[in-house]
């Protein structure tokens, strides 16, 4: 299952949906939204967008990626849009496998696939404004560190 | 003239103004086509190095022809996770 959501990710189900006989390891990875300070201001909340159709596609294809390299039954990956609020989960992955060692390295494959190429953008909201990241465009001026 | 159309994502999107564009054109490539589009949108120059292309959805090069009726994304550095 692959998907992006507008709703709070269910990682409980989704790991629950990914219990199998033949797998003795389940790996989640479960990104949440950090809150930065910088020049007396703070991230107040994380919005994301994505280029749907497009990156519900690589989501399927990093799934088909991690079967080519490992021994993984099954892959789940949801991304989240919208506001997503601190300490929330923005992405989770779950990877279940026979054996724990392929488990933990395709999730975290997994991760760093979507980071490097699924079209998903973050804006952090700051308490005076807002950033792109990884373009640096916004309203917030730039502050000195 | 049905023209070319072109989804504009995040930090894109903003210097744009707009979400979506059309711009009229036969078949070009997208480096013929990018011109075209910040003369409509002059602020997206600026963005020009760190920017990736679609075409109907699948990342594509500056090589890749389109068509009226084909769909270019023009993609910011994606930030997801």
């Amino acid at each position: 299952m692959f998907a992006i959501v507008e709703e709070p990710i269910d990682v409980g189900a989704l790991v629950s949906a990914a219990q199998r006989p033949d797998c003795g390891a389940i790996s989640t990875f479960v990104g949440t939204t950090r809150v930065d300070e910088s020049g007396g201001a703070s991230v107040e909340y994380l919005e994301y967008e994505a280029y749907r159709p497009m990156a519900e596609r690589k989501l399927e294809e990093i799934g088909a990626e991690i079967e080519e390299r490992w021994d993984a039954r099954e892959v789940r990956i949801v991304h989240r849009v919208g506001r997503v609020d601190p300490g929330e989960a923005s992405v989770a992955i779950v990877v279940a496998a026979p054996r724990r060692g392929p488990a933990f390295e395709a999730s975290r494959y997994a991760i760093e696939r979507i980071k490097e190429m699924v079209p998903i953008w973050k804006r952090e909201v700051w308490s005076d404004g807002y950033v792109w990241v990884g373009s640096q465009v916004g309203t917030r001026e730039p502050v000195e560190e | 003239m049905e023209g070319i159309r072109v989804l504009l994502f995040g930090a894109a999107a903003d210097r744009a103004g707009t979400r979506e564009t059309r711009v009229p054109a036969g078949e070009i490539t997208l480096r013929e086509l990018w011109p075209l589009l910040t003369e409509r949108h002059p602020d997206l120059s600026p963005m020009r190095d760190t920017l990736a292309f679609a075409v109907n959805g699948e990342y594509a090069r500056g090589d890749a022809r389109v068509s009226p009726g084909d769909e270019v994304a023009v993609l910011p550095p994606v930030s997801g996770g």
